[in-house]
C-alpha cells in the first residue's frame, strides 16, 4: 500500500461519512463516546473513593508514616526522646503523638460514648490539617486547659429530636458549652468547648480533642506514652525511605508506612474495585465492538454493489479495505475526543459537587495516563470491529459484488 | 491487439449446467469499434466481462497485446484493468458520496505515474469534453440520468485505456441522451483511436459500430462490418 493508495482510501472514507447517513455517523460517535465514559467513568470513581481515603487517613490518621505500639507492648514508650530523634531526621517535616481515652460526655440530659484524643496542638498543625476544618469556634492553643474541640457530629444539631438524629449526639452543643467528661478512672471534669470541627472523615469527627497538658492531668502515663506517633515527611521525601531512616536511627516501635497500613485494610476493597472496573471494561469494550461491527457490516453489504464496481476499474481491494477501516477510525478518534470531553465535563463538575458519603468524600481521579490508556484500548477495539467485516467484504469477488 | 481463443463459460445452477459461451473465438483491431449484440442471454455481458477481467472463463485464452490475461495474478489483474482498461456500466454505477470531479479522477489517483496536478488538468479537460464542467462539484444524484452516462464515460477515460468496454451504455437512457452518449463514443474512438467493446441490444446503434459480433446460445453467429 502505497501513499497513494491509502490517500485515496481516506477520500471516500471522508466522503462517506460526510455525504453519506449523517444520523448514523453521529449516533455512532455518541455510542463510542459513552462507553468511552463508561470505561473511564467507574474506575475513576473508585480511585477517587481510594484517593480520598488515603488522604483522610494520611490526614486525620496515621500521617505518612505511624509509629506504634511493637506487639505485646500497650505504648509506644520514652516519647519525647523519641519525638526529638525523630523530628531531627532529615526528610521528616514532623512528628506528633497521641494519647486516647475512652470517656464518657455529659451535655445537659445527653450522655455519649467518644475517644478523648490529647495532641499538641502546634505540632499537630505541622502534621494534619485538622486545624483548617473549624466550623466553629478556634483550634486548640499548646497551653490550653480546661478546653476541647468536638468533631461537628458529636456536637450535634438542637433542631433534630434524639430519636430522628442518624448517629448519637450531644443534642446541639455550641462554642462556650460546657460538657462534663467522665474518663471512667474517676476522674471527671468540665471542658468548655473552644471550637467545632467537621473533616467529613468519620472517624475524626466522632472524637472529641484535649491537649497533652490536660491529659497528663487525667493519666499521667501519657507523658512518657503515646497510643501512636504520627510523622509527616517533607515534600519529596517518600513514605518507605522515612520508614527506612527511623528503623535505621534505632526507633524500636513498629514503624508502618500509610501504603503498608492501607494494603492490610484496604485490599479487599481495592481488590472488589479491580474486578469490578475489570468488568466495567470489558463490557464496554464488548459493545463498542459490537457496535462498530455491525455499523460497518451493514454499510459494507449496502455497498457490495459498488465495491464489485470500484474493483472493476482498478481500486485495489486493500484501498477498499483501508477505507471502511479509516472509516470506524475517524468515528472511533471522534468518539473517544467526545468521550475525553465528557469525562473532563463531569470531573469537573463532581469536583464542585463531590460524592459525599457519612464515612468519606470522593471526585472522580482521572489521569492522563488513564486517559490513553482506554482511548488506546478503545481505538485498538474498533480499528478490529471494522476491518474485520472490511476484510471479509473487500475479498469477495467482483461478480458475487457487482450482483448483490 | 485482443485474441479470444475458444472461450467457453459454464455455470452450474444446482444439477443444471448453463453454457454462457461456448467455444467464442475471435480478434479485436486496435482503434476498432466493435458492437456485441444478441438477444437477452446470448451471452453478451458474460464475453464483456470476461475480457474486461471481472470474471475467469471456464476454458480458453484471452491474449491482450501478445500478454495471456488469464495468467496474471489478481493484483496484477486489478492493475491490469486500472492501467489498460476502462469501463462504462448500464446504471452508471457512479461513487454516490463522491463529486462529478472525483468520480472522474478517482482511476487517476490510484496511478502511479500521474501527478496531482496532472489529475486535475485532465479532469477538467474531459469534463469540458463532456459538457459537464461546470457540474464538476456535483453529486451524482444531482444529474440526470444522460449526464451520468456521460461522467461514467469521463472517467472511464480519463486513464487513457488501451480498451473501453462499454456495457448495454443506453439501455437506461432515452433516444436524445443515448444518441449524445454513442456521439461522444464515436467522437472518443476517432479522435484518440480509441478501442471500444460496447455490447447493445439496440438495432439503431449498428450505424455507430465499425464491426458487429452477434452471439446466440454462447456462440458467435455472425461476425461482420457494419
Amino acid at each position: 500500500m502505497g501513499k497513494k493508495e491509502l490517500k485515496v482510501a481516506f477520500l471516500l472514507a471522508l466522503r462517506s461519512l460526510q455525504r453519506g447517513s449523517r444520523s448514523s455517523a453521529i449516533l455512532t460517535v455518541l455510542i463510542v463516546a459513552m462507553c468511552f465514559t463508561n470505561m473511564i467513568f467507574l474506575p475513576a470513581l473508585f480511585n477517587g473513593i481510594g484517593q480520598s481515603i488515603t488522604q483522610q487517613v494520611v490526614d486525620y490518621e496515621v500521617g505518612n508514616v505511624l509509629v506504634s505500639p511493637k506487639s505485646g507492648d500497650q505504648y509506644v514508650s520514652d516519647v519525647p526522646a523519641t519525638l526529638d530523634l525523630i523530628n531531627g531526621m532529615p526528610g521528616v517535616e514532623r512528628a506528633t503523638a497521641h494519647f486516647s481515652k475512652g470517656a464518657t460526655l455529659k451535655y445537659r440530659e445527653r450522655v455519649l460514648g467518644a475517644t478523648v484524643r490529647a495532641i499538641s496542638p502546634n505540632d499537630e498543625k505541622l502534621v494534619s490539617p485538622l486545624y483548617t476544618k473549624m466550623v466553629a469556634g478556634t483550634y486548640l492553643g499548646d497551653g490550653d486547659t480546661g478546653e476541647v474541640i468536638i468533631g461537628k457530629p458529636v456536637a450535634g444539631d438542637a433542631s433534630i429530636r434524639q430519636e430522628d438524629e442518624f448517629q448519637p449526639s450531644l443534642g446541639g452543643v455550641r462554642v462556650g458549652d460546657s460538657i462534663t467528661i467522665d474518663y471512667g478512672n474517676g476522674y471527671v471534669k468540665d471542658y468548655r468547648v473552644k471550637g467545632i470541627y467537621f473533616t467529613g472523615w468519620s472517624q475524626a469527627d466522632s472524637a472529641v480533642y484535649i491537649t497533652s497538658t490536660d491529659m497528663a492531668l487525667v493519666d499521667p502515663k501519657s507523658v512518657d506514652n503515646a497510643d501512636d506517633i504520627t510523622v509527616k515527611a517533607k515534600p519529596g521525601y517518600s513514605e518507605s525511605f522515612i520508614k527506612d531512616e527511623l528503623v535505621q536511627y534505632g526507633v524500636t516501635a513498629k514503624v508502618q508506612t500509610t501504603a503498608d497500613l492501607l494494603s492490610k485494610s484496604m485490599g479487599r476493597a481495592l481488590q472488589s474495585f479491580a474486578i469490578i472496573n475489570m468488568v466495567s471494561l470489558i463490557v464496554s469494550i464488548i459493545i463498542t465492538t459490537v457496535v462498530l461491527f455491525i455499523v460497518i457490516t451493514i454499510k459494507t453489504l449496502n455497498s457490495r454493489r459498488q465495491i464489485g464496481i470500484l474493483k472493476a476499474i482498478g481500486v485495489d481491494k486493500e484501498v477498499i479495505m483501508h477505507n471502511y477501516g479509516f472509516q470506524v477510525i475517524i468515528l472511533a478518534v471522534l468518539g473517544i475526543v467526545l468521550g475525553i470531553i465528557l469525562t473532563s465535563l463531569l470531573a469537573v463538575y463532581m469536583s464542585f459537587h463531590p460524592i459525599v458519603t457519612p464515612e468519606w468524600s470522593a471526585t472522580l481521579y482521572l489521569t492522563p495516563l488513564d486517559l490513553v490508556t482506554n482511548s488506546l484500548i478503545l481505538f485498538g477495539a474498533a480499528i478490529v470491529a471494522g476491518y474485520v467485516p472490511a476484510y471479509q467484504v473487500s475479498r469477495e469477488d467482483i461478480q458475487t459484488a457487482m450482483r448483490a | 491487439m485482443i485474441q479470444i481463443q475458444d472461450l467457453h463459460k459454464v455455470y452450474r445452477m444446482g444439477n443444471v449446467e448453463v453454457r454462457a459461451l461456448d467455444g467464442v473465438t475471435l480478434d479485436i483491431e486496435k482503434g476498432e469499434f466493435l458492437g456485441i449484440m444478441g438477444a437477452s442471454g446470448s451471452g453478451k455481458t458474460t464475453l464483456l466481462h470476461m475480457l474486461g477481467l471481472l470474471d475467469t472463463p471456464s476454458a480458453g485464452k484471452i491474449i491482450v497485446d501478445d500478454l495471456d490475461v488469464l495468467t496474471l495474478t489478481d493484483f496484477e489483474k486489478t492493475m491490469f484493468r486500472l492501467y489498460k482498461l476502462g469501463y462504462v456500466f448500464q446504471d452508471y454505477a457512479l461513487v454516490p458520496d463522491l463529486t462529478v470531479m472525483e468520480n472522474v479522477a478517482l482511476p487517476a489517483m490510484l496511478r502511479k505515474d500521474r501527478e496531482e496536478n496532472q489529475i486535475i488538468d485532465d479532469s477538467h479537460t474531459i469534463l469540458k469534453k463532456i459538457g459537464l464542467f461546470d457540474r464538476k462539484d456535483h453529486l451524482p444524484r444531482e444529474l440526470s440520468g444522460g449526464q451520468q452516462q456521460r461522467v461514467s464515460i469521463a472517467r472511464a477515460i480519463v486513464n487513457k485505456p488501451d480498451i473501453l468496454f462499454a456495457d448495454e451504455p443506453c439501455a437506461n437512457l432515452d433516444s436524445e441522451n443515448s444518441k449524445m452518449v454513442l456521439d461522444l463514443f464515436r467522437e472518443i474512438n476517432e479522435e484518440m483511436r480509441q478501442t471500444i467493446v460496447m455490447v447493445s441490444h439496440e438495432d439503431w446503434h449498428k450505424g455507430y459500430f465499425h464491426r458487429i459480433i452477434r452471439l446466440g446460445d454462447g456462440k458467435v453467429l455472425s461476425d461482420g462490418r457494419a
